[in-house]
C-alpha cells in the first residue's frame, strides 16, 4: 500500500485539473498561495513576496499576441518599470508537455537571454494548477496583487486586442496604471479587463 | 446523426464560386496563404441610389482550423472592420450566423468550423451618382486550430455598379444560405438576474418549440462564465437558464439563444427577477437521470418479454425437455449450473450481436439521411406493418421458416455444447421468437444505442432465465408444465396486444396525416396481410412461396411509404390545417401578393413562427377571432400568411424591405393603396376597423 498517497494525489490533481475555469481569483480577496518552479529549479512561493506588488504574467512564446508585446518591446518596458518601483514580476507558463509554448529550464533560459525579458522569476505551471486557480484564460493574462496579497487587478495587459505591435502607442496599459496608482496610494480604477489573446495550452 | 442538406447546399455553391468570378474580390494583401481565407461577396451586382446592398464576408477555414463569432468568448478575438467607401455609402453593423461552442481545458471559444459567411449592409444615400461603386474593406482576424492561433487580415474590394432603373442583375443565390445560418430576431425580450455568482435568464418562448441542445451565447463580456455548464428549465412559454456569472455591471445584455443546428435567436434582455421554475430540460447533464429511469423501464420490459420468449411454441418444448433430463439425472450439480451459465452467455451473446448489427443498419441509414423519428409518419407505417404481421403470425395466419443449422454444434458435450444452445436457442429459434425479436428491433429504431444494446441484452437474459431456474433449483425441474395444446392457444392470445398496439399506431398516423391518407396506408396494410395469408396457405398445402412473398413485402412496403407525406408534407398539413381555422389563409409568396393586388383585391399579409410568442399572443387575441374573421368576409379581404418557422429566404427578404429583422408584421393592401404597416400589438378593432372604415 505505499503507493496509496501517490494515486490520492493523482486523483486530487486530476479532480483539480478537470473542473473548470470558474475557481478563479475575485478582486478584493486574498491571492491564492502557489509553490511553482522556476528555470533553475528553485521553488518560487507567492507568499514569500508579502509586502511587495506581484504581477503575474500568463506567457507563451508561440503566441503571436505575447510576440506583439515582446517583439515591440512593450512588456520587457512594463517589466522593467514594475521592478524599479520595487514590484515583483512572475511570469508564469502553464503550456502543457506536447503543447504549443512548452519550454524546458534551458530553453526558457535562453528564451529569457535572448528577448531581454526582465521578470523577477520564470515559472513552470506544466499541470496548469495554478493557471485554473487563478481562470488564466489568455496569454497574455495579467494579474496584479498588492502588498497586503490582495488581488487588485486581472485582465489584459491593454485595450487594443490585436495582434498588431502599431496599436500599443495607442493602447491604455492597464498594468501599468494600476501600478501607478496603487504607487499613489489610488484604488485600481481599471481593475478588471478583458484579457485577449491565445488560450492558455492547458494539459486537459 | 443527422445529414445536414444545408451543409450540401453550401458546399455545392461554393463549387459554383469557381466559376463566377465577376463577384470575387481582388487584392489579398501579401501573398501569405490564409488558414481562414476570405472573400467579398455582393448579393447583387448592382444597387441603386437610396437603396441597401448585402455583401458578404465568405469565409473558408481549411481543415481543424476555426474563425471567431462576434464574442470570442474566453479566449481568441472577433473580426474588425475597417472600410474605404465612396461619399454617400455607409456600411452597418456586420451580422454573424449562430455560432458553436469549442471547450478546450476548460476555455471556451465561439467559433465556426465549417465555412461560414459574415453579412454588412451597405447603404446608399440618394445623391450617389450612377456609376462604378468601388468598395473597400480592410478586415482582421483570428484563426486558430485548437493548438495555435494565427491572426489573419486581408483588403478585400469589389466594384459594385449603381444603375438608375430597378437593379436587373440577377441576385447570388449563395445569400439564400448565408441568410439561414442568421440568428433570427425572437420578437420578444428576455430577462436577467445575477445574484450569488449564478447568472440566470428568461426568455419568451412557445412551450411546444422543439429544442435541440440549447445554448445561449451572449454577446457582451464580462457577464457569463462561459466555460460553466448552462442549465435549462421550462416553465410554460419561458425557458429558463442557470449559468455561472462573471459580473453583473450591465443593465440590458443581448445574445442568442442556439435550439439546434444554424438555428439560434436574438433577443435583448432587461435585469429582472428571474426564479429557476418549471421542469428541466432534459438535456446533456441533465439527461442521465431522465433516461436512466427509462432506461430500467425498458430493461425491465425487455426481461419479462425474453421470459414469455420461453413460451413460444419452438422453445417450450427444448426447455421442457432439458428440465426432464436434469430431473431423471439428477448429475453432477455444479456441472449442471456451469452449463447452464454457458447457455445464457450464447443466448446474451446472440440476442446482443443481433441488437449491434441493427444499430449498425440503422447508422448506415442515418449516413444517407434517413432520421429514424417517431414523429416521421413513414416510420410509424413501417412499425404498423411490423406489428400487424407479427400479430397475424401469432394468430397462426402464417409460419416463419425454421433455419436449420448449427446443429453439430449444438451436440458437442459440456459447456462448449451448451454455449451453443444457447446461442443457437437466441439464433435459430429467432423464427418464433420473432415476434418479440421485432419488438426489440422497432425499440431500436427510435432509442439511442446504448439503450438499445441493453434491451436487447435484457431479452436474452429473460430468455435463459428459466434454464438458470431450473439449473440452480432443483425443485422447479418436476413442476415444470408439460408441453401441450395450451401453448397454442397462449401463443393465440398473445396476438391482442399485437393488434391493439397496431390500433394505437393506425390512431397516431391517422392524427398526423389525415383520413385520407390513413386509408391508402390501410390499403397498402391490407395488400401486406394478404401476401402474408398467401403466403401461410402455401405453407399449408407445403408449397415454398418465401422468395416470392419477400419480393411482394418489399414492393408493398415501399409503395406504403412513397405514398406518405414526409416532414415537408407535414408543415404543408399544417398550413392547410390553418383554411380550417377562424380566418382561413393561403401561404404567402410575392407573387400571390403581386397576382391580388393586380386584380384589386384587398389583402391582409401577416407573419408569424411558432417560436414567436407576440406572434402567437396577436393571433389567439386578434387575428383568429370571430369578428375578425366575419369583417374580412365581408370585405372580400384575402388573408395570405407566411410561415417563418424555419429560415425562409423568400420571407427574410421581404421582411428586411420591409424594414424588420423579424416577424411579427402585420400588411394591410387596401386596393390600389400603399400597404399600411399595422402596429406589433394588435387588437380586434385595429383589424376590423381597417375594412370598416377604410384608411
Amino acid at each position: 500500500m505505499r503507493n496509496l498517497p501517490s494515486v490520492a494525489f493523482t486523483a486530487i490533481a486530476a479532480i483539480a485539473l478537470a473542473s473548470p475555469l470558474a475557481a478563479a481569483q475575485k478582486n478584493g480577496t486574498i491571492a491564492q498561495d502557489f509553490k511553482l518552479t522556476d528555470v533553475n529549479g528553485k521553488t518560487v512561493q507567492l507568499s514569500q513576496f508579502r509586502g511587495k506588488t506581484v504581477i503575474l504574467e500568463w506567457h507563451n512564446p508561440g503566441c503571436p499576441f505575447v510576440s506583439k508585446h515582446y517583439s515591440s518591446g512593450n512588456m520587457q518596458a512594463t517589466q522593467k518599470a514594475a521592478r524599479q518601483q520595487g514590484a515583483v514580476w512572475l511570469t508564469i507558463n502553464s503550456g502543457a508537455k506536447g503543447k504549443q509554448g512548452h519550454m524546458t529550464g534551458a530553453e526558457a533560459k535562453a528564451l529569457i537571454a535572448k528577448q531581454n525579458i526582465q521578470s523577477t522569476n520564470y515559472l513552470f505551471d506544466t499541470k496548469g494548477v495554478v493557471g485554473k486557480a487563478y481562470g488564466a484564460r489568455t496569454t497574455p493574462h495579467m494579474y496584479i496583487i498588492d502588498g497586503s496579497g490582495i488581488l487588485v487587478y486581472q485582465g489584459g495587459i491593454d485595450d487594443k486586442p490585436t495582434a498588431n505591435p502599431a496599436d500599443i502607442k495607442r493602447a491604455r496599459n492597464h498594468v501599468l496604471a494600476a501600478l501607478g496608482e496603487i504607487k499613489s496610494g489610488d484604488k485600481v480604477s481599471v481593475a478588471q479587463s478583458r484579457p485577449y489573446g491565445c488560450s492558455v495550452k492547458y494539459a486537459s | 446523426m443527422t445529414f445536414d442538406f444545408r451543409i450540401l447546399a453550401m458546399m455545392l455553391a461554393f463549387v459554383t464560386l469557381a466559376f463566377a468570378p465577376a463577384a470575387e474580390a481582388q487584392n489579398r494583401l501579401g501573398n501569405t496563404e490564409l488558414n481562414v481565407p476570405a472573400t467579398l461577396l455582393a448579393e447583387s451586382q448592382q444597387v441603386q441610389a437610396g437603396q441597401t446592398v448585402t455583401l458578404a464576408f465568405l469565409m473558408e477555414p481549411k481543415p481543424t482550423w476555426h474563425g471567431y463569432w462576434e464574442n470570442p468568448g474566453d479566449a481568441g478575438i472577433g473580426m474588425s472592420f475597417d472600410w474605404k467607401l465612396p461619399a454617400g455609402v455607409t456600411a452597418g453593423k456586420a451580422q454573424f450566423p449562430v455560432p458553436d461552442t469549442l471547450l478546450i481545458s476548460g476555455i471556451m471559444n465561439y467559433v465556426y468550423k465549417g465555412d461560414y459567411a459574415v453579412l454588412v449592409n451597405l447603404t446608399l444615400s440618394k445623391n450617389v451618382r450612377p456609376g462604378p461603386l468601388p468598395i473597400s474593406v480592410k478586415s482582421e482576424w483570428l484563426s486558430c486550430t485548437d493548438e495555435i492561433c494565427v491572426p489573419e487580415q486581408d483588403e478585400l474590394s469589389i466594384t459594385l455598379q449603381v444603375v438608375e432603373a430597378e437593379s436587373s442583375a440577377p441576385i447570388d443565390k449563395r445569400f439564400n444560405d448565408f441568410r439561414t445560418a442568421m440568428a433570427r430576431p425572437l420578437g420578444s425580450d428576455a430577462t436577467f438576474s445575477v445574484s450569488d455568482d449564478r447568472f440566470r435568464l428568461s426568455v419568451p418562448l412557445p412551450a411546444n418549440v422543439r429544442l435541440d441542445k440549447p445554448y445561449f451565447f451572449i454577446k457582451e463580456d464580462g457577464m457569463v462564465d462561459y466555460g460553466a455548464p448552462q442549465k435549462f428549465t421550462r416553465d410554460g412559454d419561458r425557458l429558463i437558464l442557470e449559468t455561472g456569472a462573471r459580473g453583473d455591471q450591465l443593465d440590458t445584455i443581448s445574445g442568442i439563444l442556439k435550439i439546434g443546428d444554424h438555428m439560434g435567436f436574438l433577443f435583448t434582455a432587461a435585469k429582472g427577477e428571474v426564479a429557476m421554475t418549471g421542469l428541466p430540460l432534459v438535456n446533456d447533464g441533465a439527461k442521465a437521470e431522465g433516461s436512466a429511469s427509462l432506461l430500467f423501464l425498458a430493461l425491465g420490459g425487455a426481461l419479462l418479454g425474453g421470459l414469455l420468449l420461453n413460451l413460444m411454441p419452438c422453445v417450450f418444448p427444448i426447455l421442457s425437455l432439458k428440465a426432464i433430463s436434469l430431473a431423471k439425472a439428477g448429475g453432477n450439480e455444479s456441472e449442471v449450473r456451469r452449463d447452464a451459465l454457458a447457455y445464457t452467455a450464447g443466448v446474451v451473446l446472440v440476442a446482443t450481436a443481433l441488437g449491434a448489427i441493427l444499430l449498425g443498419l440503422r447508422a448506415s441509414g442515418a449516413a444517407v439521411g434517413w432520421a429514424f423519428q417517431l414523429q416521421d409518419p413513414r416510420i410509424i407505417f413501417v412499425l404498423l406493418a411490423l406489428v400487424t404481421a407479427i400479430g397475424l403470425n401469432l394468430a397462426g395466419l402464417f409460419e416463419l421458416p425454421n433455419l436449420n443449422f448449427g446443429n453439430k454444434l449444438t451436440k458437442k458435450d459440456g459447456t462448449a455444447g451448451s454455449f451453443w444452445t444457447g446461442a443457437l436457442a437466441a439464433f435459430v429459434a429467432t423464427p418464433c421468437t420473432g415476434p418479440f425479436m421485432a419488438a426489440a428491433l422497432g425499440a431500436t429504431i427510435v432509442l439511442p444505442p446504448v439503450a438499445a444494446l441493453v434491451i436487447f441484452a435484457g431479452l436474452g437474459v429473460g430468455l435463459a432465465l428459466p434454464f438458470l431456474l431450473i439449473a440452480f433449483v432443483p425443485a422447479i425441474r418436476s413442476r415444470l408444465p408439460k408441453p401441450g395444446p395450451w401453448l397454442d392457444s397462449f401463443r393465440k392470445i398473445m396476438a391482442i396486444p399485437m393488434f391493439l398496439t397496431s390500433i394505437g399506431l393506425i390512431w397516431l398516423l391517422g392524427r398526423q396525416i389525415g383520413t385520407d391518407a390513413l386509408g391508402l396506408s390501410l390499403i397498402f396494410l391490407l395488400t401486406i396481410s394478404l401476401i402474408l395469408w398467401w403466403f401461410g396457405g402455401g405453407q399449408m398445402k407445403g408449397l415454398s412461396r418465401g422468395a416470392l412473398t419477400s419480393a411482394a413485402m418489399v414492393v408493398a412496403i415501399v409503395a406504403g411509404i412513397l405514398a406518405l407525406p414526409g416532414e415537408d408534407a407535414m408543415n404543408d398539413q399544417k398550413l392547410a390545417s390553418s383554411s380550417s381555422a377562424t380566418l382561413p389563409s393561403e401561404p404567402f409568396s410575392e407573387t400571390r401578393l403581386s397576382e391580388l393586388r393586380a386584380s384589386g383585391e384587398p389583402v391582409f399579409a401577416y407573419f408569424t413562427a411558432d417560436w414567436c410568442i407576440t406572434c402567437k399572443a396577436n393571433e389567439a387575441a386578434a387575428i383568429q377571432r370571430t369578428e375578425t374573421a366575419k369583417a374580412f368576409a365581408a370585405a372580400k379581404v384575402t388573408v395570405l400568411m407566411g410561415d417563418w418557422t424555419r429560415p425562409d429566404p423568400d420571407i427574410s427578404r421581404f421582411l428586411e424591405k420591409h424594414g424588420r429583422a423579424g416577424v411579427p408584421l402585420y400588411l394591410y393592401y387596401a386596393p390600389g393603396k400603399e400597404p399600411v404597416i399595422l402596429p406589433q400589438i394588435l387588437t380586434v378593432a385595429t383589424l376590423t376597423d381597417l375594412v370598416t372604415n377604410p384608411v
